[in-house]
């Protein structure tokens, strides 16, 4: 990549106290985002996207790496860049009802920002520019928002607002966090085809954090994917390859449970045999591959011994993490007959 | 010539209404709103009469938006208008601009009014307040005050005798000393009041700064105060409050409330500071970090505006404590008697062992239902203001 990336996040660790325990939520996550770019991260819940989102917004400090905002860490920004780096990364949440503070009208939401980062001079403007905010999210017409509080809105339309609010100051980035899981299914593709217009008039780059494979293909079609796994990026590549040839034992499990709108289809669709159906804890993560226990790719010796990092695999235009992979051994079913047999 | 709370229940003060009432009536005549005018002439004439040229410029202010209100709905404001971005004129005048806020001033008071009818247990409860509070300011140009003692006169042969039950010419009877029982209660309530509600407002002012400051700040200075409202809270209150009363002469009813709001603010602090502890963590909140919007921002815009209905039901109940904590008081003679006061008519019904005389019960009751009356209508009104204060309960207008 000749561009300067916006956004890069260098072995990445982030553990939360939960009484005495440590709780190893990210670990050693490693992430550049080019500006303009979208990228998508899958993952089921509790494998750390959302937490990688808030570290990537600047909302919550990393434990150990390093978070680089064009080229600097974000520590190291003071006074008027700092500021300028604030409001340049911007997060929309998932829960579109407790995103907007019920006490003001959305008129108010979208003027606070405006009003304070003098992003307009005169009521004229504010006005103007508060329009255009709503137009661009397709609130239309205007007028029939601007009065209105939140709760007054559909789900979907706070949806749109919280957008607009994000969008108020200009941002470089934004971590859409799980932005259209609580909105309906029918308004989920105005929104995404929404945010890619977006990405293409503002020159804004967009995190999209969602645990749904086929959200993430549809909206990432032509981008890049990234496929976490307990608190660890296991694959990262273009849309096409991650989908179409995935190499991760773990995504190809996210894919092959994915269910069709066909029933038949469903029903009929040939599920990957996992080992074990239970995700383990975060305070015992298996030794090696973190998702060693569940891989029916399993190899003992290789994929329990090492924490496996992300590079290149043969047969394979994304980086995965799987030693077998990158190690060149290949797949092979694992024999289940081969474990020795458990006592008692 | 004092225009300002003196001039209330007088002439003048009704003089002073009519007067704040002629610019929003003005417009609404000319716009042909003849219930908003009625409303704003009665608005007006009621706040001035009853508070002077306070409670005159108030209503003026008020009732002007709920005016503008009805006239503006026919406005242009380029948000009304349906036409694209560029066929908009959004510059406005100063004139418009004040307009504008003046109709969305309106706006709440009606959607406040609104509320407050709603709800039938919390209009009660304020038609209950209203109810006190005209006895309390027009009682006294109907009633005179008795506070001679007519021992001897009405001790005469034929005349009325003392501890008298309820009768056409005093309707709540007479007392220990022959004096009207029903004087007694009109002008006894204010002082009681007045007290309860400053004691109210210090406990509240109190709690939300401490409670706010340990909430947001965190870390130590959220466990000092933690650990300070602890330490009072194990404290017996009540009879700490009557030690502390035997102690000090309370010749000031402001430094009783005082020494209340000293003692009864933990309970509501540890409330806010739990309040804003879960507000902190909202999504909104966390948007608003983002956004850099600023502390001020955050506390003033994000944080109370979700918290006012809580603290002003809060501050209600707090009322309410404070004033059985001074009626306890003056029960047990802790405090100077000073008359009238309801608290101290049943202080004298205690120590004339009025409640072994049948016919001096209404001496006794009439307080005793008073203070209930108020406690009631209290805790009704908190319904509405919860209502009121929550936007989600806000219909929209």
């Amino acid at each position: 990549m000749s561009e300067q990336p916006l956004i890069e996040l260098r072995h990445v660790y982030r553990t939360f106290k939960q009484g005495r325990q440590l709780i190893p939520v990210l670990q050693d996550v490693n992430l550049t985002i080019a500006p303009n770019e979208i990228v998508c991260l899958v993952g089921e819940s509790g494998c750390g996207k959302t937490t990688t989102g808030k570290i990537i917004a600047g909302l919550l400090p990393q434990s150990e790496g390093e978070v680089l905002f064009q080229g600097r860490p974000l520590e190291s920004y003071r006074g008027k860049e700092r500021a300028a780096m604030r409001r340049a990364l911007q997060i929309v949440h998932q829960d579109p009802f407790a995103s907007l503070n019920p006490a003001h009208t959305i008129g108010q939401i979208l003027s606070f920002p405006l009003k304070h980062h003098k992003m307009v001079s005169g009521r004229a403007e504010l006005r103007r520019r508060i329009w255009e905010l709503l137009t661009l999210v397709d609130l239309t017409p205007p007028g029939d928002v601007v009065n209105k509080y939140p709760h007054q809105l559909s789900g979907g339309q706070r949806q749109r607002v919280s957008i607009a609010r994000a969008l108020t100051v200009q941002p470089k980035l934004i971590v859409a966090d799980e932005a259209v899981s609580m909105v309906d299914m029918s308004i989920r593709v105005s929104l995404l085809q929404m945010l890619h217009d977006l990405r293409d008039k503002l020159n804004v780059a967009i995190i999209f954090i969602t645990h749904d494979l086929a959200l993430a293909k549809y909206f990432a079609w032509g981008e890049r994917i990234a496929v976490m796994y307990l608190g660890r990026v296991v694959e990262i590549g273009p849309t096409e390859q991650v989908i179409g040839n995935s190499a991760h034992p773990y995504t190809r499990a996210l894919i092959s449970a994915v269910p069709e709108a066909d029933p038949i289809r469903t029903r009929s669709k040939q599920r990957m045999k996992l080992r074990s159906e239970d995700i383990p804890k975060l305070t015992e993560i298996p030794s090696g591959c973190a998702f060693h226990p569940r891989c029916p790719f399993f190899v003992p010796g290789v994929c329990d011994a090492r924490v496996p990092t992300l590079g290149a695999a043969e047969g394979y235009a994304q980086q995965v993490a799987c030693p077998p992979l990158t190690e060149g051994l290949g797949l092979r079913e694992y024999e289940a007959a081969a474990e020795a047999p458990v006592a008692g | 010539m004092n225009l300002g709370f003196g001039a209330a229940a007088t002439l003048t003060g009704l003089l002073i209404g009519v007067l704040c009432s002629l610019p929003p009536l003005g417009l609404a005549l000319k716009h042909r709103l003849y219930r908003p005018a009625l409303l704003t002439l009665a608005a007006c004439a009621l706040g001035g009469f009853s508070a002077g040229l306070w409670g005159g410029a108030l209503m003026l202010v008020l009732m002007s938006g709920v005016v503008i209100s009805y006239a503006y709905v026919d406005r242009e404001d380029p948000f009304t208008s349906r036409a694209s971005i560029d066929e908009v004129d959004f510059s406005e005048s100063n004139w418009e601009f004040s307009l504008r806020k003046m109709a969305a001033l309106g706006r709440t008071v009606r959607a406040s009014a609104h509320a407050l009818v709603r709800n039938k247990a919390g209009f009660l409860g304020f038609l209950g307040l209203v109810f006190f509070f005209v006895m309390i300011v027009f009682g006294p140009l109907f009633i005179e005050y008795d506070g001679q003692p007519h021992y001897y006169d009405r001790l005469k042969p034929g005349a009325k005798t003392l501890f008298q039950g309820p009768s056409k010419e005093f309707p709540l009877g007479l007392d220990w000393q022959g004096r009207d029982v029903l004087s007694h209660i009109v002008y006894g309530g204010k002082n009681l009041i007045r007290t309860s509600v400053e004691a109210g407002l210090m406990t509240t002012v109190i709690a939300v700064v401490l409670g706010s400051m340990a909430g947001l700040l965190g870390g130590v200075v959220d466990q000092a105060l933690s650990a300070l409202s602890n330490f009072i809270l194990t404290i017996p209150t009540f009879p700490l409050l009557v030690v502390l009363a035997g102690i000090i002469t309370f010749d000031n009813h402001t430094y009783l409330a005082l020494l209340f709001a000293a003692l009864y603010w933990p309970t509501l602090m540890r409330a806010v500071r739990a309040q804003v502890f879960s507000l902190r963590e909202r999504d909104y909140v966390q948007a608003a970090v983002a956004l850099d919007l600023g502390l001020p921002h955050l506390i003033f815009r994000e944080v109370l505006p979700n918290m006012i209905s809580y603290i002003v039901v809060n501050m209600i109940f707090t009322i309410r404590g404070a004033m059985y904590a001074l009626v306890g008081l003056v029960f047990l003679g802790m405090v100077p008697v000073q008359e009238p006061d309801w608290a101290v008519m049943i202080y004298i019904g205690r120590t004339r062992q009025v409640i072994f005389n049948a016919r001096a019960a209404s001496m006794l009751l009439s307080p005793i239902i008073a203070i209930a009356l108020f406690q009631l209508s209290l805790v009704l009104f908190t319904r509405s203001l919860e209502e009121i204060f929550n936007p989600r309960l806000r219909r929209g207008l």
